[in-house]
């Protein structure tokens, strides 16, 4: 409880609060430019989050997480083009409401339900993650092996569509964890004598190639369509009969989005799909679900807030990303020094409830900057490519050299965004690139620090049963699929006969 | 890479690895040579510390009270690729005219040990030593290990489990040291990234011995989970009286992770005098001994010319008995 006040009281540091301020207006705004995500931004500024505390950087990684996926709703109902992945749910009844003339509405329904999603999910992380964490001391490299297995079991799902793609990038990440000083040999790999890799690819130098870089490229592939925006008055805060009618699709996106959001791999883009589909099939209005429904705004915008304080859960407590978000989150915390696992609840208790109060008040704060400004916000989208990626570009470069003032960091950065520009040429998604980096590092270290202590004998995984349990999910995980796929051939001919 | 011509000798040291600074080395000397006033420009502390890492921060304290000491500006210039390396070739392609100075720790002589086409050891001159965290003995609480005697008994018997960083790193030499001077049956090295992953493996029971500095299992030790056994330095310790050094049982073994200043050799000898007495009346001020204070270090960490030199001849000699007994030097 001294912890949970202790984080609480973060919140009256000026810095955080500016930093939350910070997060939550640049998440609006990158939000709402199409083409430039979260992630991307959270990538890009990762290098300014390493000259600051561990807690300013989070609070600030946090709200822009939090705020992205409101931000992108923007777009979503006024230009019909999602600013953020997330919310292309939004946007199928977000516009037609817009085109009725009913943007404003829209909005404020958007904003509202965001927020509601978002609180829902944080509170439900203020109670599960120290659950999970009930176990830290139970965790040694045996379980870190085996939590990785797991993480990496997720890879097919996260990211794109093509699931040989994702374990084809995935595996590409765990090559690329293996270059630098081997822990446990103390033996340079794949080093080239380059002394930039001796330490081992760095993480930074990697994100901001893969997310920012790569976009501009691609972006710089497709011609440039003038976006047409719907005018608007201002944001309406919803009615209370607006609330009655929706007041059951927030339910239902906010409970799941934060469950899609704690399972690792998928995150707020899933969340918020589904969350379209399951208020579309509870709801009263059906006919009303593709001429514009305010249900269908209310649902997925719900699910996706709830999604992020979702996938923190996992990545917090266990050290696994839920999402591309938080792998980059995950990754950043790992550069501050900062190793996210159970232990970080006994470690640095304060710190992941200021995190938690940093995303509470960030929700707050896009619900009254977005019911205030959600005009000025929604120009942004009109702010011409040929400016804003070129922008891009310089912070990406800065960002790379800036925390190690290396040069070699920048070539890694941009023979990164190639990579990346690649992949998106050829329908790879970066994503599992990242978590197989972040993870496959983990995994070889961990089983080598297992086999170490286990005398060399691989049956001492026998006597840990956290790690076992882990590994028999992950087994469950891999061949359910296929075990469901046998039942269902062997009992239409059970019927046939 | 180096054909053409780059601006400056940042960008070309960055680029070129070891061929175009090894080309530098010579000329430069020569100009400043003939300066009378020292120093005469920016001071640059070149260290391999990443900003805000522990070693940066130790020469940014320095930093707050030397310009005032030394009538100089300082400025920190990191170069964190290779355990040292980098930062190493970047000092050796400035004039050795005392304006650079390195801020190394004992990793540097390992990575300059297995790394020939670095300077070498016979290049470094101790300037002043900055910090000095003594390596203790630690054990999970109610271990039959937690009595120093009986630990002793048990290391002889049977190879113990310990945790520390990487192998070949200084952790490594240091356990490797330690149980060859007490007679022990070769121990076995878990290695793990740093001090915490350590600490929770040991009262995770998954290793029977850790080698950390004080501070890092400090909330463990007075929650009562981690029992020191010994420590690593010549006195018993101010904050623990209670715990015996290694001396006192008999095992002539000690081990601390120190950060101190160096320059290359062929910097004139007065200016290396000059700036061993400037750093030490800055690192004596009230800036630095409140940052050893609150980091947990004592404040005699800060010692000059004579003192740290020592210290880095037996470390070197240690580092290389141990690398070659392990295998890991060629």
């Amino acid at each position: 409880m001294d912890a949970f006040l202790a984080g609480m009281a973060t919140l009256t540091d000026p810095l955080i609060l500016g930093m939350i301020l910070a997060g939550t207006v640049l998440g609006i705004v990158v939000g709402a430019l199409p083409g430039i995500s979260g992630s991307t931004t959270i990538a890009l500024l990762l290098p300014l989050t390493i000259g600051v505390s561990p807690i300013a950087a989070l609070a600030f990684m946090g709200s822009v997480y939090c705020a992205a996926n409101f931000g992108g709703s923007i777009t979503a109902i006024l230009v019909n083009a999602p600013g953020d992945p997330s919310s292309s749910a939004t946007a199928i009844e977000g516009y037609r409401l817009a085109e009725r003339g009913q943007a404003g509405l829209a909005l404020g329904m958007s904003a509202v339900a965001s927020a509601i999603g978002g609180i829902f999910s944080v509170v439900m992380l203020i109670f599960a993650a120290p659950l999970l964490a009930r176990a830290a001391y139970s965790f040694g490299p045996p379980e870190y092996f085996a939590l990785a297995v797991f993480g990496l079991s997720m890879c097919a799902a996260i990211g794109g569509d093509g699931r040989v793609k994702n374990l084809i990038t995935a595996a590409l990440g765990v090559l690329l964890a293996t270059v630098g000083i081997d822990l446990t040999s103390g033996v340079e790999r794949y080093s080239f004598g380059i002394m930039e890799l001796s330490d081992g690819i760095n993480f930074v130098p990697v994100l901001i190639g893969l997310f920012a870089v790569s976009e501009m490229l691609d972006q710089s592939t497709r011609r440039a369509e003038e976006p047409k925006l719907i005018s608007m008055d201002a944001a309406k805060l919803p009615t209370g009969a607006d609330f009655r009618k929706c007041g059951r699709a927030i339910g239902i996106g906010s409970v799941i989005g934060a469950f899609i959001g704690a399972l690792p791999a998928l995150g707020a883009t899933t969340a918020a799909l589904v969350g379209y589909n399951e208020t579309q099939r509870w709801s009263k209005h059906k006919h009303e679900f593709g001429h514009g429904a305010l249900e269908g705004v209310a649902g997925p915008e719900a699910a996706n807030n709830a999604a992020v304080g979702g996938s923190m859960v996992p990545t917090l407590a266990l050290g696994i990303p839920g999402s591309a978000t938080t792998a980059i989150i995950l990754a950043g915390l790992i550069v501050q020094g900062v190793r996210p696992g159970p232990h970080l609840f006994n470690e640095q208790p304060v710190l992941l409830y200021a995190v938690f109060a940093s995303m509470l008040a960030a929700n707050l704060l896009y619900l009254v900057l977005g019911l205030g400004m959600a005009k000025l916000f929604a120009r942004i989208s009109l702010i011409p490519p040929t400016l804003l990626w070129p922008a891009v570009f310089v912070l990406s470069v800065i960002g790379a050299y800036g925390p190690n003032q290396s040069m070699g960091d920048v070539v890694i950065m941009l023979v990164a965004g190639g990579v990346g520009f690649l992949f998106r040429r050829h329908g790879f998604s970066p994503a599992p690139l990242i978590m197989g980096l972040v993870l496959g590092g983990m995994l070889e270290e961990a089983l080598k620090q297992s086999m170490i202590i286990f005398d060399q004998n691989p049956l001492g995984f026998a006597h840990r049963p956290i790690a076992l349990l882990l590994l028999a999910v992950t087994l469950s995980g891999l061949l359910g699929p296929l075990l469901l796929r046998m039942l269902r051939v062997v009992r239409p001919q059970k019927e046939a006969v | 890479m180096t054909k053409s011509h780059p601006p400056s000798t940042t960008r070309r040291s960055l680029l070129g690895a070891g061929a175009a600074s090894l080309g530098l080395l010579a000329a430069p000397g020569l100009l400043c040579a003939e300066e009378e006033k020292f120093p005469s420009k920016i001071i640059e502390v070149v260290t391999h510390a990443g900003v805000g890492g522990g070693t940066d921060i130790t020469a940014r304290m320095m930093m707050v009270q030397a310009p005032a000491v030394l009538g100089t500006e300082f400025t920190v210039v990191n170069r964190t690729a290779g355990s040292g390396a980098a930062a190493l070739q970047y000092a050796a392609s400035r004039p050795r005219d005392g304006h650079t100075i390195l801020l190394i720790t004992q990793t540097h002589l390992l990575t300059m040990l297995r790394n020939k086409s670095l300077p070498q050891f016979d290049e470094l001159v101790g300037v002043a030593r900055a910090t000095e965290d003594p390596q203790m003995i630690m054990v999970k609480a109610g271990s039959p290990l937690a009595d120093p005697r009986a630990f002793i008994e048990a290391s002889k018997e049977r190879g113990l489990k310990y945790g520390g960083t990487h192998v070949g790193s200084v952790d490594h030499v240091a356990i490797f040291s330690f149980a060859r001077a007490g007679g022990f049956k070769a121990p076995t090295l878990v290695p793990f990234r740093g001090g915490g992953d350590i600490v929770i493996n040991l009262v995770g029971g998954n290793i029977d011995v850790a080698l950390l500095n004080p501070a890092e299992a400090e909330a463990q030790i007075g929650a009562g989970e981690v029992k020191p056994v010994l420590v690593l330095s010549r006195q018993r310790l101010a904050t623990m009286p209670d715990v015996p050094t290694a001396q006192e049982l008999g095992i002539r073994a000690t081990a601390a992770t120190t950060r101190g200043f160096v320059v290359l050799k062929g910097t004139p000898e007065d200016r290396v005098a000059k700036l061993e007495s400037g750093l030490v009346k800055a690192m004596s001020g009230q800036v630095f001994q409140s940052y050893l204070k609150s980091s947990g270090q004592a404040s005699d960490s800060v010692t000059g010319q004579k003192e740290w030199q020592e210290q880095l001849v037996e470390f070197n000699g240690q580092a290389r008995e141990a690398l070659t007994s392990l295998g890991l030097l060629r």
